[in-house]
């Protein structure tokens, strides 16, 4: 706040409370960026200055509540600048990123069964009768690395009340998750940064903290590791919700009574919004404390009971959630939406304790939160259904039709804005450029023994499994989850996770997902295109089909041009894979400004599909089924092993990042859903980190049977070497078991599609893999293998 | 009393969130079940008493500040206390499932050696190893047919159902515990112990059994049979398709073995009443 | 009168404390020479009351109705006035 050399841009309004004009009219460049910085608005010099000549026009000083307002609408996090600026890149100028390659996929597939995309808070599909669908994936990167557990658990519960804002019931919850290496040195960790592992034991505790206290099952996520994380923890939290159509209420009109419900408001998380399109910083820890906010999941539980009770007696004409910008974002979203205005009394807002200026009031981001418009023949009702809940809701305004956003405290007047301005920024413009980055494909022998390299794969951080972390989450309440994210007894790690949400119904929805930073390092393009391909082969393993995609960037600071230049290329990915496969996106989320003392996180993005199960008695695991049953790879193996886990574990990162062969792995995808339609298929397994190596194993010891295989059956393109056979992560590619009496049906499906009968499912423990010319590469039994995984990852899964 | 005259209450207050899935269970197997929140109860106490089962479902009762369980359970003993023990009195049944054994335990409601005591007589304390746990267990039916809920479920029999909890580890006092494990064998309140996949005890073991439970105690009645907790979830182990395995197996029974204790329940309304 | 309560319950001997044998595995990791972790919960309460006994035997009852489970837990506390 203000120091004494610049008060006088600060003038105390003569009223019982704090509330402050802000001397704009007469500051110049160098003072609107100290008010800008003094003020925590984190505004540029050109936003300033638009600021600077709304009030003018106005002939007046904004009041401290309207440049917070203003500040916290036109901040990163909220309204997306970079992705809806102008780029320049190289000769090219691209009109905003996200119409150009996101939101055009969608519009140009302009599928029937999407219902709302990219309009509210989480995109809706339709999913059986009247019943839709609803998803969201947010990111929650800086709170986490400030404060773990809070800052996690507070991204699950925002990411349930995105769900809750589409009058959606939360079902299913996803997380994944980026750290620091475990064994990060402690010595070598800059002040200000926590260790890794400190990291990841609060994330994963808050994650499930939240979920499993609201009892909404976490099914489906990923863990990877990086050394670039070890300042930037990534936590991204999804959330899917189902919504009758018939009860879907969007409609808010002049005179609806604006109902605040929920928890009460405190300082908690003031400045969050602006905090996050900051960099992270030695001092962030002291100053962004109070940006961190406090979770409640069990509040956030009543608060779903009472709302769906609401919707179900249509009680509301609309709704939303309290997230960044708090009150101030949400009444003024509101407002845009449904070309209204606002009138709000910020002192009927119910405070933790007293002392909290007017903006701090309405920009305050409190946990646990919504805000509804109600109609006042309604009102008294909707009080009744928080009471018996024992929820606490509040009238605090009203809409209006006059397009103006007026902010009264005592009732004085402390703000009016009008809303076409809040939802015009000056259009931010910035520069990126790409250089492709060069690693040398590295030259090394074949190794004699890849019995050891394969167990040492299967132990690596990014393939271990995650059962420590997984059985920590409650991924069967609610008794719906038909396919669990571990398998069974042995716990094999299933590709998607399957929900049956109705009652009455076999439908069922598939959540997968893609992601893997190691091939961003390389080109963010192929990183996006294999991402987008990994997340469908998954839902496609256990039977999804009709799949929509979600995206989540978490790249670093976009005012940088080579930042920004990867970040082009994923969405030019992002546009061409999405469109090919005809997968929509149909909701996406940016986190940028992920750089820490040890630089820039590495471009990250996640691919989330959801996917359609027909039939959920059809679905398949991953787990081989039984003695005798044919193995076989579908796709095609390149020598692509950029990026690989098999480089890394060589201390490479090589420069052959996989590539996605669009037309072909339709043509595969095509021939899967159809044998896993017509049952054909008893188990199926994506290959993806590790390379058909480590996909075999993990089938094998899921299903507690030994293999015999021959490499010199895959269909390879240019390899002679068995490990690369063994390791190599070419998209495109799906092992599949299918019984002797299947076998002719299966392949005149695949007919047409390089497959390869590389084996067959053994009695035996053993795990055999003959190399090309006939000799035994690979000889352990699938106790080992199973070991090898299960406690890779700090001393593995079945003891905590 | 006919199956489908059997009226069962859910009870729910902030924080429960089993309590959908467990009255879905109830409803598939043909009885009447409501679910209200404690608010709603307290406006009308004596509609209470017209329903012929309880069930305390799972959750997070009070985000299980203080300890698990413990809030709702002197709330209710505070009032609704004289309702609840007509209710037992009456031998009508009350099934407590997770956080809703937690609820029985701290209420006095279980093992109530001598009747509804006034202190716990038992507790249900952190896991070891500690941490919330998800996963399907063994559970070995001990009960030699004083438990209403499991009659006709064979003795010795080994059941599949999954337990999702943080605290469940379920402790006798220390200075007491082989006092009390004799009587609650000798009262035949024992029902259910954690066991391997061939029934044998788990002893002990992780994960066979999944919190250090005292003699790998998963559920326990009370003296009269009539009151049963239990940590495994019975309503997540119902239909088939909510088994680990089902992909794997070739021919699926209709249910899981969760069905068998709720319909236990049912059998028992259905012939006393 | 006002009373300030401090209230912290305690495992009794013999039982277990997962959390803090995880908490101790976790400093010894650290490099900090720790022999055991105890955790305790700690209830600061404030009340009313007509006199410092009365207060006593307020927050003695509510240890024994509410904040501790005889089976495991001890608890010990203390009471003074406040303005």
């Amino acid at each position: 706040m203000p120091s004494k050399k610049t008060g006088r841009l600060y003038i105390r309004k003569k009223l019982p409370f704090e509330v402050y004009e802000i001397n704009l009219m007469n500051a110049d460049d160098t003072e609107l960026q100290i008010i800008s910085r003094e003020t925590g608005v984190g505004l540029s010099l050109d936003e300033m200055k638009a600021v600077q000549q709304y009030f003018k026009r106005r002939g007046r000083n904004p009041t401290d509540v309207e440049l917070q307002t203003i500040g916290q609408t036109w901040s990163e996090h909220c309204f997306h600048k970079t992705f809806k600026g102008t780029i320049i890149f190289g000769d090219k100028e691209i009109e905003s990123l996200f119409k150009t390659y996101i939101f055009k996929v969608t519009k140009e597939l302009n599928p029937k069964w999407c219902f709302s995309v990219f309009e509210d808070n989480a995109g809706i599909i339709h999913f059986h009768g009247d019943y839709c669908v609803a998803v969201k994936v947010e990111t929650h990167n800086h709170p986490s690395a400030i404060e773990p557990f809070g800052g996690a658990a507070t991204g699950v519960g925002g990411v349930i009340r995105d769900i809750l804002g589409v009058w959606a019931d939360p079902i299913a919850c996803t997380d994944v998750l980026c750290f620091g290496p475990l064994d990060f040195p402690y010595e070598k960790l800059p002040t200000g940064v926590k260790h890794p592992r400190y990291v990841y034991r609060g994330v994963t505790a808050g994650i499930g903290c939240y979920g499993n206290n609201m009892g909404i099952p976490t099914l489906n996520g990923a863990i990877r590791f990086d050394e670039s994380y070890t300042g930037n923890v990534v936590v991204y939290c999804g959330c899917i919700g189902i919504v009758p159509l018939n009860k879907f209420q969007r409609q808010a009109e002049k005179g609806n009574v604006i109902v605040l419900a929920g928890g009460k408001t405190g300082r908690d998380g003031i400045h969050g919004v602006t905090f996050a399109s900051a960099e992270l910083t030695e001092e962030s820890e002291e100053v962004s404390r109070p940006a961190v906010q406090i979770a409640n999941p069990i509040q956030e539980e009543k608060l779903k009971r009472a709302i769906l009770q609401i919707r179900d007696r249509k009680l509301a004409s609309a709704i939303t959630d309290l997230g960044g910008g708090g009150i101030s974002c949400a009444v003024s979203e509101t407002a845009y939406r449904f070309g209204l205005g606002a009138s709000v009394e910020l002192e009927k807002v119910p405070l933790k304790y007293g002392g909290l200026a007017p903006w701090e009031i309405y920009v305050s981001e409190s946990q646990e939160r919504m805000l509804l418009a109600v109609p006042r023949n309604h009102l008294k009702k909707v009080l009744e259904v928080f009471e018996d809940e024992d929820v606490e809701a509040t009238p605090i305004g009203v809409y209006t039709d006059d397009g103006l956003i007026r902010v009264y405290y005592q009732s004085e007047n402390v703000a009016e804005v009008e809303v076409s301005f809040l939802f015009n920024p000056p259009k931010a413009i910035r520069r990126a450029v790409w250089v492709p980055p060069r690693f040398e494909e590295p030259e090394f022998p074949e190794p004699k023994d890849l019995t050891s390299t394969l167990l040492n794969l299967l132990a690596s951080p990014n393939i271990a499994s995650k059962e420590n972390v997984i059985r920590t989450y409650d991924h069967e309440v609610k008794g719906n989850t038909v396919l669990k994210p571990l398998h069974g007894e042995l716990a094999g790690p299933n590709d998607a996770a399957v929900i049956k949400p109705l009652d009455d119904s076999w439908k069922g929805i598939a959540i997968s997902c893609g992601i893997n930073p190691n091939y961003g390092k390389i080109d963010a393009y192929w990183m996006a295109a294999s991402n987008i391909e990994e997340a469908i082969r998954n839902n496609v393993a256990v039977g999804g089909t009709r799949i929509a995609l979600l995206d989540n960037f978490t790249w670093g600071n976009p005012e940088k041009p080579d930042r920004l230049g990867s970040l082009v290329r994923a969405c030019q990915a992002c546009y061409d894979f999405a469109k090919a496969f005809e997968t929509p996106f149909i909701s996406g989320k940016d986190s940028l400004y992920n750089e820490s003392p040890f630089g820039p996180v590495t471009p990250t993005l996640l691919i989330t599909a959801v996917g359609i199960v027909e039939d959920v008695r059809n679905i398949v695991s991953m787990d081989i089924k039984a003695p005798n049953g044919l193995i076989y790879i579908v796709g095609e193996t390149f020598q692509e092993l950029g990026g690989s886990e098999y480089y890394v574990l060589n201390g490479f990162i090589g420069n052959s990042v996989p590539k996605v062969r669009a037309p072909q792995a339709r043509r595969i995808i095509r021939g899967i859903q159809t044998a896993i339609e017509q049952g054909l298929i008893k188990a199926c397994h994506d290959v993806s980190e590790g390379g058909l190596g480590v996909a075999l194993a993990e089938m094998a010891f899921s299903g507690g049977y030994g293999v015999e295989i021959d490499l010199a059956r895959v269909p390879v393109r240019d390899i002679i070497r068995n490990d690369f056979i063994l390791f190599s992560e070419s998209n495109g590619r799906f092992l599949v078991e299918v019984s002797e009496k299947s076998r002719e049906e299966f392949e005149s499906i695949m007919r047409g599609t390089p497959y390869g009968l590389i084996g067959i499912v053994t009695q035996s423990q053993h795990f055999c893999i003959r190399g090309l010319k006939g000799e035994t590469v690979i000889d352990v039994s699938i106790r080992e293998l199973m070991q090898s995984w299960k406690f890779g990852l700090e001393g593995g899964g079945s003891v905590k | 009393m006919k199956r489908e005259e059997i009226r069962v209450l859910l009870m729910r207050v902030g924080g429960t969130n089993c309590d959908k899935e467990t009255q879905r269970a109830f409803l598939e197997l043909g009885a009447q079940a409501d679910v209200f929140h404690i608010n709603q109860i307290m406006r009308d106490k004596e509609k209470f008493l017209e329903y012929d089962a309880l069930v305390f479902p799972g959750g997070f009762s009070y985000g299980d500040y203080v300890r698990a369980g413990a809030i709702w359970a002197k709330w209710i003993i505070a009032k609704l206390g004289r309702e609840i023990k007509r209710f037992i009195a009456e031998e009508k049944p009350i099934i407590g499932i997770c956080n809703g054994f937690q609820v029985l335990v701290e209420m006095g409601v279980l093992p109530a050696f001598n009747g509804i005591s006034e202190h716990p007589e038992a507790a249900l304390a952190t896991n070891f190893p500690p941490g919330y746990n998800c996963r399907w267990v063994y559970i070995r039916h001990e009960n030699h047919g004083n438990c209403v809920f499991t009659r006709r479920i064979a003795k010795n029999m080994v059941l599949r159902i999954p337990v999702a909890h943080s605290e469940g580890r379920f402790t006798f006092p220390k200075e007491r515990e082989n006092v009390c494990l004799e009587r609650l064998i000798e009262n035949d309140q024992l029902v259910f112990r954690y066991c391997h996949s061939d029934g044998k005890p788990a002893e002990n073991v992780y994960p066979a059994n999944p919190n250090g439970s005292f003699y790998d105690i998963a559920g326990i009645c009370n003296r009269e049979g009539t009151v049963l907790g239990l940590m495994p979830h019975p309503e997540r182990a119902f239909y088939w398709w909510q088994q680990p395995d089902w992909t794997k197996r070739k021919f699926l029974p209709q249910y899981g073995d969760g069905k068998l204790i709720l319909e236990g329940m049912l059998r028992y309304l259905e012939q006393k009443f | 009168m006002m009373f300030k309560a401090r209230v912290e319950v305690t495992l009794k001997k013999g039982h277990i404390d997962p959390e803090g044998e995880t908490t101790a595995r976790l400093l010894k990791e650290l490099g900090y020479d720790v022999k055991s972790v105890n955790v305790s919960k700690v209830f600061n309460i404030i009340l009313k009351a007509d006199s410092n006994e009365e207060a006593e035997a307020q927050v003695e009852e509510m240890c024994r109705r509410l904040l501790a489970n005889p089976t495991k837990d001890n608890y010990i506390y203390s009471v003074e006035e406040v303005e």
